[in-house]
């Protein structure tokens, strides 16, 4: 399967590799990434136990910082970019996400509905008292 | 010291399954010691056991399923049976022994038949349909087999040493908690899941890898074969969906044995959470096992209506369109269970909308054959047969989908009609066409049409025949999984079914004596070129069966249809070939790896079975070892000189040159 | 055989929009286990969101248990994340080091991660056993059992990931810088990776949304 093995290194890359950087950029790319990182988590410990901050907004904050974080780690940890190189492992990290999307999302929705609808076997028995 | 297990778990006082289970013992050893006897153990071991080539796999998970088949569906006869005299009266299957059946059947059908017989399928074609020597991770392959054989080898096991769940197939709690269910039935039904579905897994991961990141040159993703499509699109499924399957055991088995509180009635459990998250896995699960199908159907449309397929692209983006929105209709498996009227909207408007993809497919295969020279070959008899039964199971799958009618018509008879309307009629008649289609290449032999279309025939009559009634009943009434019962309108239809039952065991057995034939005559019917079918894609482009590398170049593809494109251009050009010049090839060695490792496999999952910590640890361990050791070695391609190549190259494009040659004197 | 049945069909790819880029060929073996690893991966993320998904049902049925927050020590989460995110920038140097051949940054890029992937592990069994022997163990509430399955799940990954840093060392001792152990460290890299942005889910969803609630 690997005779002359085409590297097309211009068409396509694999994921976690970089373009070609020297050694010192690529280290830069980690400090910065940990950097970063660490910021947003400081952030979210800082948010979620002050309260400084409108308290219904904290837990959307918190998502957001979350999110931005799995962002920062993509890019500088795991070198997903916006490249053409790139395009396949994107297409696969949206469906991946997708589907967590569609698995967490929709539980929490048609189960919080049940809740609302047919109460837990405990609150059913804590109407009966 | 051994767990649980003592003399206890094995029946003696049940002589159905011990019966069975000293057949199945028997026939076991009698086939082992005719290998040894005559010397072909090394052959086995050597050419398939340990063989890491993509069509030798394909092939194991073929003759798995059709083993599992078997099994599967003396089930269902005993089912059928049983159905039609349990009228006011017990029948001849004790209440624990009929849930144990329809358990086993529901599981072994879906996890074992119809899962291995399509990926079988999808290992043995795709790489040569991409023109490519092999998958993207050949011994990940034969490990993925292995396991998959594994969680056959655990279900079958428990027919005579313990019991297999009596909980249905999808084992819901409460009933499968170790409260109602202190056996190990249940613990049978995930270990063997759990295995098999980390080589569904495997297999998954590998062919979408293949697709996406091995095909030959030319070869974009708007030339590649409609079946391809299909694959990449069921199998991202598999590696979307399978995980959810696993998470969802792990978390049953949690509250079987550390005692956990997912799905428990006490301390907050909810055992909704349960089928929400099994559905979420099982719908996805059944456009796995019917999208690989219309891939088939696709080309045998195609192939024996002599046409490029009417509407390639629409066909590509209803597949993929199949493949998202199949993760958002899996409430409706469960529309009665009370989500309140928005959800259940919502999601059977949604489950309403991926029939129309489906129905798309249906018009293209249609106006593929509308102007084609049709050929009534076996496999097109399966691709006509499936398009009539498929549009019955859609339609009534269209109705169930409504949530009102819905609440009728659930867990009736109706609803196991429609689903095996769609699953036979659907997956298995695909299965049979593409295994009538592309035993050929497999084999370098064609199947005896006359035999095959009389099994044909049975089969799809005998279906009817079975299932019709089945709706019937769920209209008056009947619910399924029932033991005996009491109403005397429900009686006639299910002798009806009972009797169609005995039409499609005909069917089956056609089947088998269409293979006995077959290989008797197999001179006779050998095909040289290839080609036997005329075919336009690029599998037909190598010899029957294909060499161990498949093709001694990567094919220049230069449009869609790349192989019937080649033989166009070879006829227009009257054949003028310039002697080509071939190169060593570097092929993967084969490893015992997939094989060491589902040894293991068994014994961990028998030791979880059966509590007996000691042997889990040994087996973990084992594996684990297995995988450095494979990890360590330092070869793990050998190479296939030129010369050789060169001269099992020649002989096939002599055969294919003076093929060409008649044609174009024609 | 009918194969003058439909000639003309020269033209098998009607819609030429523009230019067509070729194909060139199957990849290079690296991207070709890359990009299988990265399905896994994804698949992996998608077994864990049906953990988190489980806790975002169960988080409120304590079942007269305990709650979030009356069980949940912010100061050892957050030295458990730091613990994790300095790993995940050492295993990037250990990666570096790998692509260099460059032994000595390799082998101690790798046992710097080993040792913070040891050290999280211990906090992470120490909260565990301490919520045991207080009687909260995971069969005390549902919303024990979801949090002791997703954070227990994530734990069995880092175990399963030190396990494979070992071997990886272990193979660069054996065997040196192979192509083959290359590609192997390269999916290391990523599997380790991946379980910091699983852990930012973790940190996020059960300890600190988790102690609102």
């Amino acid at each position: 399967m690997s005779d002359q093995a085409h590297t097309r290194t211009e068409h396509d890359i694999a994921p976690g590799d970089e373009e070609q950087h020297s050694v010192g950029e690529r280290v830069i790319g980690y400090v910065v990434g940990l950097g970063l990182a660490l910021l947003l988590t400081a952030t979210s410990f800082f948010i979620a136990g002050t309260d400084l901050v409108w308290q219904p907004s904290i837990p959307v904050a918190l998502i957001v910082l979350a999110i931005a974080q799995m962002g920062v780690h993509l890019v500088f940890f795991l070198h997903i970019t916006t490249g053409p190189d790139n395009t396949n492992n994107v297409l696969a990290l949206a469906f991946g996400a997708m589907v967590v999307f569609l698995v967490v999302g929709g539980t929490v929705w048609i189960m919080g509905h049940l809740n609302q609808n047919m109460p837990p076997m405990d609150q059913i028995m804590q109407m009966h008292r | 010291m051994l767990g649980k297990l003592d003399w206890s778990a094995i029946p003696f006082d049940q002589p159905i399954p011990l019966v069975a289970g000293a057949i199945v013992l028997v026939g076991i050893l009698a086939v082992l010691i005719w290998v040894v006897a005559k010397g072909h153990l090394p052959y086995l071991w050597h050419e398939w056991i340990t063989s890491v080539d993509h069509k030798r796999i394909g092939v194991m998970y073929i003759l798995l399923a059709s083993v599992m088949l078997l099994r599967g569906g003396s089930d269902a006869i005993m089912m059928r049976i049983q159905q039609a005299v349990a009228y006011q009266s017990q029948g001849f299957l004790p209440p624990e022994h009929y849930n144990q059946i329809f358990s086993a059947h529901g599981t072994i059908m879906i996890f074992f038949v119809a899962m291995p017989f399509v990926i079988g399928l999808m290992n043995l074609i795709v790489p040569l349909q991409l023109g490519v020597r092999d998958v993207a991770f050949p011994t990940l392959n034969s490990v993925g087999f292995w396991l998959t054989a594994t969680g056959a080898l655990l279900v079958n096991l428990s027919l005579v040493v313990g019991e297999f769940a009596r909980t249905g197939w999808l084992a819901f709690p409460p009933l499968s908690e170790l409260s109602y269910s202190p056996g190990v039935g249940v613990d049978y039904y995930a270990w063997s899941l759990q295995i098999s579905g980390v080589g569904t897994l495997v297999a998954g991961i590998n062919l979408v890898t293949t697709v996406l990141k091995l095909r030959t040159k030319g070869m974009n993703y708007l030339r590649m074969p409609m079946f391809c499509w299909t694959t990449l699109a069921s199998n991202l499924l598999i590696v979307a969906a399978f995980p959810i399957l696993t998470a969802t055991l792990a978390m049953l088995l949690l509250d079987r044995y550390l005692g956990f509180h997912f799905f428990t009635n006490e301390a907050g459990g909810n055992i909704m959470m349960f089928m929400n998250l099994i559905w979420a896995w099982g719908h996805p699960e059944v456009y796995i096992l019917v999208l690989p199908a219309f891939g088939i159907f696709s080309e045998v449309v195609s192939t024996f209506s002599g046409k490029a397929l009417f509407g390639y692209r629409s066909m590509v983006l209803a597949t993929m369109a199949i493949c998202v929105i199949s993760f958002m209709v899996w409430l409706h498996h469960f529309f009665t269970m009370g989500a309140g009227p928005d959800v259940n909207a919502i999601f059977g408007i949604a489950s309403m909308i991926i029939a129309v993809p489906t129905g798309v497919k249906i018009y293209n295969w249609l106006f593929t054959m509308y102007g084609g020279r049709i050929r009534f070959a076996t496999p097109m008899l399966w691709a006509i047969g499936f398009m009539v039964t498929f549009i019955v199971g859609g339609l009534t799958g269209v109705l169930l989908a409504v949530p009102p009618a819905d609440f009728m018509l659930h867990n009736s008879m109706f609803l196991v009609a429609h689903f095996h309307n769609v699953i036979i009629g659907g997956v298995l008649f695909g299965a049979f066409a593409g295994f009538e289609y592309w035993f050929p290449k497999a084999f370098g032999f064609r199947l005896d049409e006359r035999w095959g279309k009389l099994a044909f025939w049975f089969t799809f009559l005998g279906f009817y025949v079975t299932f019709v009634p089945l709706y019937v009943a769920g209209m008056l009434g009947m619910t399924r999984r029932m033991q005996h019962y009491d109403v005397a309108e429900w009686r006639p239809w299910m002798f009806v079914a009972a009797a169609g039952m005995a039409v499609l065991s005909i069917g089956v057995i056609c089947q088998i004596v269409q293979i006995v034939v077959s290989i008797r005559n197999r001179e006779a019917l050998r095909d040289r070129t290839g080609d036997p079918w005329d075919g336009r894609s690029l599998e037909w482009a190598t010899s029957s069966p294909p060499p161990v590398f498949n093709f001694a170049f990567h094919p220049d593809v230069r449009g869609e249809d790349a192989y019937w494109d080649m033989k166009t251009r070879a006829q227009q050009q009257s054949l003028e070939h310039e002697a080509p010049e071939y190169h060593d090839i570097e092929m993967p060695r084969n490893s015992p790896t997939g094989f060491i490792c589902a040894f293991f496999a068994t014994i961990m999952g028998f030791a979880l079975i059966w509590h007996i910590w000691w042997m889990v640890i040994l087996g973990g361990i084992g594996a684990f070892a297995t995988f450095v050791v494979f990890a360590w070695r330092d070869h793990d391609e050998y190479v296939i000189p030129a010369e050789e190549v060169a001269a099992i190259d020649r002989i096939n494009l002599e055969e294919r040159r003076s093929l060409v040659s008649m044609a174009g004197a024609v | 055989m009918a194969m003058t049945a439909t000639v003309g069909h020269a033209h098998a790819d009607p819609h030429h929009i523009g230019v067509v880029i070729e194909h060139p060929g199957p990849a290079s073996k690296r991207i070709v286990t890359a990009y299988g690893f990265w399905v896994f991966l994804l698949s992996d993320i998608v077994m864990f969101s049906c953990f988190f998904a489980a806790y975002a049902v169960l988080v409120s049925q304590t079942a007269g248990g305990p709650r979030g927050s009356e069980i949940f020590e912010q100061r050892n989460v957050a030295i458990e994340t730091v613990c994790l995110l300095l790993s995940s920038f050492t295993c990037g140097m250990a990666s570096i080091a790998a692509d260099v051949r460059n032994r000595f940054w390799f082998y101690l890029g790798m046992t710097v991660t080993c040792v913070l992937g040891l050290i999280f592990l211990v906090i992470e069994f120490r909260e565990f056993a301490d919520l045991v022997a207080r009687g909260y163990g995971p069969s005390r509430s549902a919303f024990l059992t979801s949090f002791f399955s997703l954070v227990g799940c994530h734990g069995l990954h880092v175990s399963a990931g030190i396990l494979w840093l070992l071997t990886m060392m272990a193979q660069v001792f054996g065997k040196g810088f192979r192509a083959d152990v290359l590609r192997r460290m390269m999916c290391f890299a990523l599997f380790w990776h991946a379980l910091d942005i699983v852990w930012v889910g973790v940190f996020s969803v059960v300890y600190l949304l988790g102690s609102g609630v």
